[in-house]
């Protein structure tokens, strides 16, 4: 038993863990050997990242036993994995964004020293010639000094693999690592990881991306709503058994697209320019125009100023200079509600932080688009029969599920749910321009597969959309036009048919056509 | 030339304890936890130092001075302790920070008013509401202090004044130089990234609130002893208050705070310098009185637009979420 | 089988549910923290070593509600009642003033300064003037009314144009305004001998003074009335207007009601006029009502009584009636409990920040018993499995 075990560096067995109301994992066995990279694929919410919150120790299963080399281990905290030289790099980069690099590597372990023999003070000298030098063997180029908030994502992410380095890792998770990152950037990583595994170090790769698994794992093991489905050795298997097992179902990994038929145009941008909060300019003298009938998508890495085009089209953001017209119109300097009665529908990235009340009920949340008019209210008062009935047929129509009809608090609601009930909201109004930005971020595939089909409905309808997304797969599935903004400009406009992905990417990068 | 000696004299002698409150702000909120509390650690600071105080001179032979430093020193201890009522709303309890910090201010004056009328009932057989303090000596360094105009800043010099400097020093090292102040300030911006990296944000959290509890304590302790003579619910004059405007001024920054401070200090003693200059009765002083507060609010204007709290501060952190 | 597990789980598990019942959570949260307010005072009281019974017994004789062991002449339960509800008139009106803030997500910490802005104002304009009782009361509501309101849009626009928190606007404002008052009424309007304000006419004045019902003397409140109408109304904007709406929208999530086209600043602004409004109402019902004069540089602690008030009727103006009976009942008996059992009269605060303090943590109690149901949810699932595999299991067996 002993000498079996031994084989493996990292053992996880018979893993449960409950949250309120829902079990995460479910009796889940995983077990990866020393130097290889090891998957764990499956759909948002299938329990991967808890179940590797758990090896990182940020959570203690309910159930189940976890071994390290063979030796059982009790984390309580992060600080005990990363004595059992475990490391992680989370989706969401835990770093300070007022640091620097070198501060944020030594966090945690930071190196002190003693001024006149008395004072210990936190010395980062050493620490920063060890980090340039690391980073140099691993081919992952950080500068020590640099503040975290002037970097990129990409270099952000070097920074966290750095930290893990740093601390001397042997076991390295990552938790989606390609979401944010321009193709281009997603070779580089792939790279690294498999110059990881070459210096020996065991590699376990969170992600619901079939083809990096791929292009560098070795074994894959699928989960599916908290359950292990299997394990697999990659090279065996087919990529469309690899997507049915993910979703235990069979999956078209196309989606179906009728020919465009483009009307006139109803949205003309014009040399728009916004500046954010810091007054830096985000948004540069950007020009476009979309057509009823046509799907405009805008590909970019995120935070190149994308959310910020959108937001100055549906009016939540002050444009610097340039111009909005719809449908012939200027509403450049219109208030947000003016534009909304024009005709621009918007549902936004963070739907929770934009797109819902959280307090309210479903009911409200329908009607937000429609509360303060006839019949919806009355000479400013509200009229809840009226809405309710529009809950209800929305609720049906849309299959919106929730606990209690239209009473039910949003709160109480799944994520899946909320955003079908945007969606519901702002397709209802039959706007001609819709705006989308990042619409399936965080959905299952059956939730996505309906979004997209509701968005070429739309189109077919004859709307003129707007589609934002990080996900490149979803732009070159959808876009009849395709633009890819870099540092706030749009660098490439094209149909969508004449452009790869791979030329995408360095677009996304900032590489320009005279270069 | 009398005028502006005792401008910055005076000055001098409200800025310094104004500046220590807001150091104590400074620490709470750069750990993330809004703290309007302030107000609320100052009066239960100097409440337990007056008390400390007052049954000391009554019981024990110490002389005035020493009950003095030790009265600073209970008050520290006073503030700390009540202020891990405020983190455990904050921290523990997932109170609103906002609503904790009135709450707090509002139990502390009424404890400390109960308190002390009960306790004076005790002590001395009538429920005065006041507990009466030694007037604190004050020194003047010999040469310095006779430099025209700078000399003042040497002259009648409060002891606790050159304790707060010294405070201010070790606690600007304490955040920037130490292990643990950096693991504060990182709680403040992005408290996943502590825990993260095997820091316990809960307790980095607790401890700079009670730091702040005990930093606050001392200003109000001082404040009594210099502006009061006594300690009463006189002591809730809103300086609290003005010390969190301090600090917001000063960005979150211990050394601009200390600007800040000693500009507002100048500003409430320039007030009653200026009521004595024009000869006005005692009656004009409670027109003079509200500079330090337009001041602040003219400040605000021009700067809370460039103003960058503590990302975190005002939420808090649950450990569950990712 | 769904009512039978939900009975189960013994007193825990009943209180959690109590506490978290969709239906009733609004009212059981903050009987729950009177409820242990209760009992923290009285421990308190038994550890000065008095009667807790007695006390709590003294705090209502002391506001009518029952029977006192004497009265003086020309006092009676009845004139108790009528100068409890005297005082309670104000009280309800500010925290009416506090939860229209609250709602839209603002901290109105400004309120006892707004009421002696208009108090101040009234006092000095109608309070010291000649005109007679039908002119004079409508005047001072509607100078309170427009005093408060400007105020309270003037913090709002503060917020809203140059980004200062309101809790220290409000803050600094209060001083201001304590200090100015304090120089004006010192300058020409003080009584020597009070060291307060010259008295107002009684015409001005919104409490009927010794009116005799059944042998006392009673001062009639007309601002118990108004208190009440303007709870009424204020719950009915909030619930039934788009107005009520778009406030509650920017006070539950102002990103969302910025995407949604509310006017943001504008009803930032108008909720803080409104808010100022109600306590400049709250600061004549005070002033020119339940006193007659101001004392000098004094702002009533009121101001911050009545977030209490507002936190525990949970910020709903329905709420806010009953909370104010309450609180003032704490307040205003503390004199006859203090005389009575022999306790300083502060302790009427001490007990109002307990309370405060519970109230504050209302948000956690519910998610702690939510937690706890949903353990027990969780628990009694795994062991329907256990047993439902088990019997598998011996089903194999005997087979």
């Amino acid at each position: 038993m002993g000498q079996e075990r031994e084989e493996y560096i990292v053992e996880m067995r018979h893993i449960t863990k409950r949250f309120p109301g829902i079990v995460a994992n479910d009796d889940v066995t995983i077990q990866a050997r020393q130097g290889e990279i090891y998957a764990l694929l499956g759909e948002n919410g299938a329990g991967k990242s808890t179940l590797m919150s758990m090896l990182y120790g940020m959570y203690e299963p309910d159930h189940g036993e976890i071994y390290i080399r063979g030796q059982k281990v009790n984390f309580r905290s992060a600080s005990d994995a990363a004595d059992a030289n475990i490391g992680m790099v989370h989706q969401h980069f835990k770093l300070v964004e007022n640091f620097t690099v070198a501060e944020n590597i030594t966090l945690g372990i930071e190196p002190m020293k003693k001024g006149l023999g008395i004072f210990p003070y936190v010395d980062l000298s050493e620490a920063s010639r060890k980090i340039a030098e690391m980073s140099k063997s691993y081919g992952l180029e950080v500068d020590p000094k640099a503040v975290i908030s002037d970097l990129g994502v990409s270099i952000r992410q070097r920074v966290e693999i750095m930290k893990m380095l740093y601390r001397q890792a042997e076991i390295l998770i990552f938790d989606e690592p390609t979401a944010i990152l321009t193709p281009q950037e997603v070779e580089y990583l792939l790279k690294s990881l498999e110059e990881l595994r070459k210096g020996g170090k065991t590699v376990i790769l969170i992600t619901h991306k079939i083809e990096e698994i791929k292009k560098v794992a070795d074994r894959c093991a699928i989960l599916r709503r908290g359950k292990l489905i299997d394990v697999l050795d990659v090279r065996t298997t087919s990529t469309q058994e690899m997507a049915n097992l993910m979703v235990g179902r069979t999956v078209a990994l196309q989606t179906d697209k009728s020919e465009a038929k483009f009307g006139d145009p109803v949205l003309v941008v014009k040399d728009l320019s916004v500046r954010n909060e810091d007054k830096v300019q985000v948004v540069k003298d950007v020009s476009f125009t979309i057509r009823a009938g046509e799907v405009f998508a805008v590909a970019g890495v995120s935070g190149n100023g994308q959310v910020e085009l959108a937001d100055a089209i549906a009016g939540l953001v002050k444009t610097e200079k340039g111009s909005v017209t719809l449908l012939g119109k200027d509403i450049t300097n219109d208030a947000i509600r003016d534009r909304v009665e024009e005709g621009i529908t918007y549902i936004p990235e963070d739907r929770q932080k934009f797109g819902v009340f959280l307090d309210f009920n479903l009911r409200s949340n329908l009607a937000l688009r429609r509360y303060y008019k006839e019949p919806f209210s009355h000479k400013g008062i509200l009229n809840f029969d009226e809405s309710q009935q529009y809950a209800e047929r929305l609720i049906g129509e849309y299959d919106i599920r929730s606990g209690q009809g239209a009473k039910t608090s949003l709160r109480s609601m799944s994520g899946g749910n909320q955003q079908k009930a945007i969606v519901a909201r702002e397709i209802e109004q039959h706007s001609p321009l819709i705006i989308f930005v990042q619409p399936t971020r965080g959905l299952d595939m059956g939730a996505i597969e309906n979004i997209h089909k509701q968005i070429l409905q739309e189109r077919d309808r004859g709307a003129a959309i707007l589609l934002i997304s990080l996900e490149l797969d979803e732009v070159m599935g959808l876009a009849d036009t395709i633009g890819v903004i870099y540092n706030g400009q749009l660098l490439k406009i094209a149909d969508a048919g004449t452009l790869s992905s791979q030329e995408i990417g360095r677009y996304m990068m900032g590489v320009t056509d005279n270069e | 030339m009398t005028y502006i000696n005792s401008l910055i004299t005076d000055g001098l002698a409200f800025a310094l304890p104004l500046f220590i409150m807001a150091v104590g702000g400074i620490y709470s909120e750069k750990s993330g936890v809004t703290n309007l509390a302030v107000e609320g650690f100052q009066g239960f600071g100097a409440f337990i130092g007056a008390l400390i105080a007052t049954i000391l001179s009554l019981k024990s032979g110490l002389g005035g001075q020493t009950i003095i430093y030790i009265a600073i020193a209970a008050a520290f201890v006073g503030g700390a302790v009540y202020a891990m009522l405020h983190a455990l709303l904050c921290i523990y309890f997932d109170a609103d920070q906002v609503i904790s910090g009135v709450v707090i201010n509002i139990l502390g004056l009424a404890l400390t008013t109960f308190l002390t009328s009960q306790i004076n009932g005790v002590l001395f057989g009538n429920a005065s509401n006041k507990f009466v303090l030694e007037t604190s000596y004050r020194f003047s360094v010999p040469g310095l202090s006779s430099i025209p105009i700078i000399g003042a800043i040497f002259t009648k010099v409060y002891p606790f004044e050159i304790l707060i400097l010294v405070l201010g020093v070790f606690f600007w090292y304490l955040m920037y130089k130490t292990r643990y102040g950096m693991r504060l300030r990182a709680c403040g911006e992005n408290p996943q990234a502590v825990d993260a990296a095997g820091g316990n944000v809960y307790k980095i959290r607790f401890i700079s609130v009670m730091i702040s509890g005990g930093l606050s304590g001392i200003g109000g302790m001082c404040i009594a002893y210099s502006l009061l003579v006594q300690y009463s619910p006189n002591i809730y004059l809103g300086y609290g208050y003005l010390a969190i405007a301090a600090m917001i001024f000063g960005n979150w920054n211990i050394i601009p705070t200390f600007f800040v401070c000693i500009f507002f200090g100048l500003a409430k003693a320039g007030g009653n310098q200026l009521c004595l200059v024009m000869q006005l009765s005692s009656l004009y002083t409670n027109l003079f009185m509200i500079i330090p507060y337009v001041l602040t609010l003219v400040m605000m204007i021009f700067f809370s637009k460039r103003n960058h709290p503590p990302k975190a501060a005002g939420q808090p952190y649950d450990k569950g979420q990712r | 089988m769904n009512k039978e597990s939900s009975r189960r789980g013994g007193p825990r598990a009943a209180l959690a549910r109590f506490l978290t019942n969709e239906r009733w959570t609004q009212i059981t949260v903050p009987i729950f923290c009177i409820i242990l307010t209760l009992i923290v005072s009285a421990v308190v009281l038994l550890v000065l070593g008095k009667k807790p019974g007695t006390a709590f017994y003294s705090f209502l004789a002391g506001n009518g509600f029952l029977q006192k062991a004497n009265y003086g002449s020309g006092s009676g339960m009845i004139s108790d009642f009528f100068s409890f509800l005297n005082i309670m008139a104000p009280m309800l009106l500010a925290a009416l003033a506090f939860i229209f803030g609250y709602r839209c997500g603002l901290f109105n910490i400004g309120i006892s300064g707004q009421m002696l802005l208009s108090g101040y104002v009234a006092t000095v304009f109608i309070g010291y003037s000649e005109l007679p009782g039908a002119v004079a009361r409508p005047l001072v509501l509607i100078v309170g009314i427009i005093v408060g309101g400007l105020a309270g849009a003037f913090i709002g626009f503060l917020k809203y144009r140059f980004n200062i928190h309101e809790v220290v606007s409000t803050i600094m404002v209060n001083y201001i305004i304590s200090y100015v008052t304090a120089f004006r009424i010192n300058l020409k309007y003080i009584d020597m001998i009070s060291r307060s304000s010259k008295t107002i006419s009684s015409a001005a004045r919104l409490t009927f003074t010794k009116v005799q019902i059944a042998g006392c003397n009673c001062n009639i409140p007309l601002g118990i009335i108004i208190a009440i109408l303007a709870a009424i109304l204020v719950h009915f904007v909030f619930e039934k207007t788009v107005f009520g709406f778009e406030l509650r929208a920017v006070g539950s999530n102002r990103n969302a009601a910025l995407y949604t086209g509310v006017n943001v600043g504008k009803q930032m602004i108008s909720a803080m006029m409104i808010s100022g409004m109600l306590a400049g109402l709250a600061g004549v019902t005070y002033y020119l009502g339940y006193t007659n004069t101001i004392i000098p540089r004094e702002l009533v602690s009121m101001g911050y009584d009545s977030i209490a008030t507002a936190l525990l009727g949970n910020n709903s103006p329905i709420g806010a009636i009953f909370s104010s009976v309450l609180i003032t009942i704490f307040q205003n008996g503390a004199s006859y409990m203090s005389s009575a059992v022999g306790v300083a009269k502060e302790i009427a605060s001490v007990i109002t920040g307990i309370l405060l303090l519970f109230s504050a943590c209302g948000g956690y109690f519910r998610r702690l018993a939510a937690n706890y149901l949903r353990k027990l949810a969780d628990e009694e699932e795994e062991a329907k499995k256990a047993a439902a595999a088990m019997a598998a299991e011996k089903g194999g067996e005997d087979k």
